[in-house]
């Protein structure tokens, strides 16, 4: 026995997969001892941690995320003790939140019904690289269609300031990207772990197209060409401190100001527009004739009165206000604030070269992904007792069911390693993926014992039989290989999950997994 | 008896394939008789038909028909049906299927079920689909099938440099497919688009299965042609038998109506495919060989 277990570590086959199951567990990281404090979900861009410094980049692994230890001096392991010791914070003190990559000292914010909100989610540590689709985690996932023809510039363009629009949220794992089907149409999918189906219609169904106008001129539009800077920091964006909050009919009333700059030819445009207009009086105050209008999607959104100073001056700075409305005060404040961010986001990416039509939207809740997630394992668990016992009730021989057990689940841990190092959600379709993977590596494995053990080929040597049992397995991996390739574009990439899961795991059994089984085979039938 | 069968099986074997080509048959006479009654060829479900599903994970202790009943008579016109969803022999919620796709409209819906059974936000999900993507990813999926099918030819008559293999395998992977989705639509159930993927796996397992036989009918010359045959089915059958149980135990336990529809599909596949494959496969193999020796020896 010691002498196959040598032969078997000398044997490259079986090296190639130990090498390659290493570098999956490598890759995948999986957090054994467990991990330190609470994983930040998604960060609001008016929280006073972005003001301190904190960012969420876009895509870091899963186990390299910035994790809260402390808040306030009180350490925060779990979910909850994060979310008490956020409401054991008092307004207008300073706070130092530890975190695994620094400390951040912030002033913490007015509080908001009682409660003092750091514009965190938070949720429980990642415990691996792998990252958890949407049916395992909940979130939402829209398929959206552009109305008419589009070039494929437009397309991209639309996918980047989508993608920075939605990092408005600052959230981890978003996916944008554009898809095409058989017959060319092109869609966009977009995936959010984590969020509600309301939130992201809202900003995805508009257009988003920003206009500036005075009278009937548009003096500047929305994005990078017109507006090089939007301020969202505390000191020059939030409240109105001049006009504030009043009473208004049974309700709240508050206004929101921002600053932004103007490219130089966009002031010029402002300039030349403003030069002609006649001036008026107000109460004591010298206005223009004419207001600034803004627009959204063509819905005028606000009309400011413009200062008779700025009349023909070509300024780059200038303040853009809105309000909002609610029956209680922090009700007027909070809608304010969502406002202005609705407009800071449309003027920093600009407007969508088309309009989008949404064509799905799926949402998961979030403990229906766990729940699925249990589920699938102890079905995959329960599946995997019941093969190993119809083969060993086959065989008859533990010798030939261990290997086959194991070099199955290592397979397993190839195609997730893969996953993690790719960045892939897993989801639905690529655990069906998974399935037939698993699937067909179990019928390979019974082609290499049957092959080796058949009566009819013991008067063969064991490089012919391992030969025919490859041959075999490599006739029925090329075969699928090409049924699974029209299903990238067909139903608008929704299956490529399956595709790529299911090619990448039957490549690597075919290619790594199932020569080294051979091989092990091999060696502990041999006499 | 046993032996009786065996005899036939081994003398009868080009009689024995009018059994497949029945069946064959069959099947397209049901889904002409599904295409003229209902204007498709298969029950399609709503993420292919265009409307949505709300699934409620809770158990209501309530019956489906009898909410299927009332929400008929509270919204007329939206063509709802309600399941029940169960796992394990366990009702584990009920999901609820109409032809809305306008949000507003959805949201009365959830609202009033939300209400009747103090439901949080937490206990169902809801997934909505259009219409243009419904009637397109059907049509879509068909062509990706044509195109599967050509690839797979290809690779077959490449790969083996026989061309009855490659015919052998496409004619296998059409009678499955065919055959299968008819037994489908018999069940009454409404195709989700992962059942499609399902049909799409069934290629990948037959296709283990008839390189098996091929390999070792066409490219191999030890025993007598009938031990290599039994041979073959004996590694096929062990195939089919590992990947029945997995299926049959991911069909009582797992609680997704959608994984569940992928195992029922691939559970009608694999049997269908295991007399496919018994009777034409071995069949038409050993017609080509019977043809091929009588070239050679002159006879």
């Amino acid at each position: 026995m010691n002498n196959k277990i040598k032969k078997m570590a000398a044997n490259w086959r079986v090296l190639l997969l130990v090498a390659f199951l290493l570098l999956s567990v490598l890759a995948i990281k999986p957090q054994v001892f467990g991990t330190e404090g609470v994983e930040i979900q998604s960060l609001q861009a008016s929280s006073p941690l972005a003001e301190a410094g904190l960012v969420i980049p876009a895509k870091v692994q899963p186990i390299a995320r910035e994790r809260i230890l402390s808040v306030d001096g009180i350490p925060t392991p779990t979910v909850d003790d994060y979310y008490s010791a956020v409401s054991q914070l008092r307004t207008n003190r300073t706070v130092r939140l530890i975190t695994t990559e620094q400390t951040y000292t912030f002033l913490t914010p007015e509080s908001v019904d009682g409660k003092i909100d750091l514009g965190i989610k938070a949720r429980e540590a990642s415990t691996s690289n792998i990252r958890m689709g949407l049916d395992l985690e909940g979130g939402t996932r829209v398929l959206l269609q552009p109305a008419g023809q589009i070039s494929k510039e437009d397309l991209e363009t639309t996918v980047d300031s989508l993608n920075e629009r939605l990092n408005v949220y600052g959230l981890h794992d978003i996916v944008v990207r554009s898809a095409s089907d058989l017959e060319g149409n092109d869609f966009i999918l977009i995936e959010i772990a984590g969020v509600t189906e309301d939130e992201i219609q809202e900003l995805l169904a508009k257009q988003g197209k920003f206009e500036a106008k005075i009278g009937n001129e548009t003096v500047f539009l929305g994005g990078e060409k017109d507006i090089t800077y939007v301020c969202r920091s505390a000191d020059c964006s939030g409240i109105d401190p001049y006009a504030g909050c009043q009473s208004y009919e049974g309700g709240y009333h508050c206004r929101f100001a921002f600053q932004i700059s103007l490219s130089p030819e966009a002031a010029q445009h402002h300039a030349e527009t403003t030069r002609n207009l006649k001036t008026v009086s107000e109460a004591g105050s010298c206005y223009l004739s004419e207001d600034l209008a803004l627009y959204l999607d063509d819905v005028e959104v606000d009309r400011l009165r413009v200062g008779c100073e700025l009349k023909g001056s070509a300024t780059t700075d200038i303040q853009i206000s809105g309000s909002g409305a609610g029956i209680t005060q922090a009700d007027a404040v909070n809608d304010a604030l969502q406002n202005m961010k609705k407009l800071q986001t449309v003027l920093l990416t600009g407007s969508l070269p088309v309009k989008l039509d949404i064509v799905k939207i799926d949402t998961i809740s979030p403990s229906l992904g766990k729940e699925f997630l249990h589920n699938v394992m102890l079905v995959g668990v329960l599946a995997l007792v019941a093969v190993s016992g119809v083969v060993l009730y086959r065989y008859r021989k533990v010798v030939v069911i261990l290997p086959m057990v194991l070099v199955m689940l290592s397979e397993l841990v190839l195609i997730l390693g893969f996953a993690a190092l790719a960045k892939w959600n897993l989801d639905l379709a690529s655990i069906a993926g998974l399935i037939v993977v698993v699937g067909t590596g179990m019928n390979h494995f019974i082609v290499i014992t049957d092959e080796t053990l058949r009566k009819e080929a013991q008067d063969l040597d064991w490089k012919s039989r391992i030969k025919n049992a490859l041959f075999i397995i490599m006739g029925a991996y090329v075969i699928n290989l090409g049924s699974l390739i029209p299903l990238f574009w067909a139903g608008a990439g929704l299956l490529k999950g399956f595709a790529l899961t299911t090619i990448v795991g039957m490549s690597v059994g075919v290619l790594i997994a199932r020569p080294a089984y051979a091989a092990i085979v091999k060696i502990l039938l041999e006499e | 008896m046993f032996q009786k069968l065996k005899h036939i099986y081994e003398t009868k074997y080009k009689l024995l394939m009018i059994i497949p080509l029945l069946l064959l048959v069959l099947s397209l006479v049901q889904l002409g008789i599904q295409y003229k009654t209902t204007g498709d060829f298969v029950n399609k479900g709503i993420s292919l038909k265009g409307g949505s599903t709300i699934t409620i994970t809770k158990d209501l202790h309530f019956s489906a028909a009898e909410l299927e009943k009332s929400l008929q008579q509270q919204f007329p016109a939206d063509d709802i049906t309600v399941r029940t969803l169960s796992s394990a022999g366990r009702i584990t919620g009920l999901a609820i299927d109409s032809g809305l796709q306008d949000g507003s409209k959805i949201d009365v819906l959830t609202n009033a079920l939300s209400e009747r059974f103090a439901l949080q936000k937490a206990d169902y999900s809801v997934e909505v689909v259009g219409s243009s993507l419904g009637n397109n990813f059907f049509k879509q999926m068909l062509i990706a099938l044509v195109f599967s099918f050509l690839l797979m030819g290809i690779m077959v008559i490449l790969y083996f440099r026989v061309f009855i293999t490659s015919l052998m395998v496409i004619l296998a992977a059409f009678c499955d497919m065919v055959i299968t989705l008819a037994v489908f639509n018999l069940t009454g159930m409404k195709l989700h688009p992962a059942g499609i993927a399902a049909f799409l796996m069934l290629i990948g397992y037959s296709v283990d299965g008839e390189v098996v036989i091929s390999s070792r009918l066409i490219k191999r010359n030890d025993g007598t042609e009938l031990q290599r045959i039994y041979g073959a089915l004996r590694t096929g059958w062990t195939m089919t038998q590992t990947t029945l149980v997995a299926v049959i135990v991911a069909l009582i336990f797992v609680q997704s109506e959608i994984v569940k529809q992928i195992m029922l599909i691939l559970l009608i596949g694999l049997l269908v495919d295991t007399i496919v494959t018994w009777i034409q496969n071995v069949g038409i193999l050993r017609w080509h060989l019977e043809k091929k020796h009588k070239k050679h020896f002159g006879k």
